[in-house]
């Protein structure tokens, strides 16, 4: 009896993991590799505006996008 | 970069000890460029691209993928080696 229980137990767990997956789907981009990034203008912390186009010729650049700040990343 | 203002950012970084700058995009027009706006929480989803000397994406990571930088960091060797073999 028990042994059933925790069989419908494990079956109802594995089917809310899969639920709650599904019901955050990794977010996707238009963009691939290969293509053209769109250029930007923005203000920083350090008063200062960088524009991604002004790295062209000079610098591999990296765009880290964080959710939000006072988040865990 | 996120879509927090200057200020909140500022003191984001304050309190984690960042050196470097953080971006704002507090219009959110970067978010949507790049494809990872969330028009219902309203922020940018985690993301990282890797974008070569030529303004071209070389690589990207999303979603929860991005926590971890180390194909990032990867890419980014890759690239370096790439200016290396051919200066």
């Amino acid at each position: 009896m028990y042994k059933r229980v925790l069989i419908c137990l494990a079956i109802v767990a594995i089917v809310s993991g899969v639920t709650l997956a599904q019901q955050t789907p990794p977010p996707k981009t238009h963009l691939k590799v290969g293509d053209p990034a769109p250029d930007f203008t923005l203000r920083a912390t350090d008063g200062k505006t960088y524009k991604l186009s002004d790295f062209k010729g000079k610098k591999n650049v990296v765009l880290a996008i964080y959710v939000l700040a006072f988040t865990g990343g | 970069m996120s879509v927090d203002s200057v200020p909140a950012n500022r003191e984001f970084a304050k309190q984690i000890g960042i050196t470097f700058p953080l971006l704002s995009d507090f219009k959110r027009t970067v978010v949507k460029d790049y494809g990872v706006f969330n028009e219902e929480q309203g922020f940018g989803n985690r993301a990282t691209f890797v974008i070569d000397k030529e303004g071209i994406i070389r690589h990207i990571d999303e979603g929860n993928v991005a926590i971890d930088p180390t194909t990032a960091v990867e890419a980014c060797n890759a690239l370096t080696h790439k200016k290396a073999a051919t200066p």
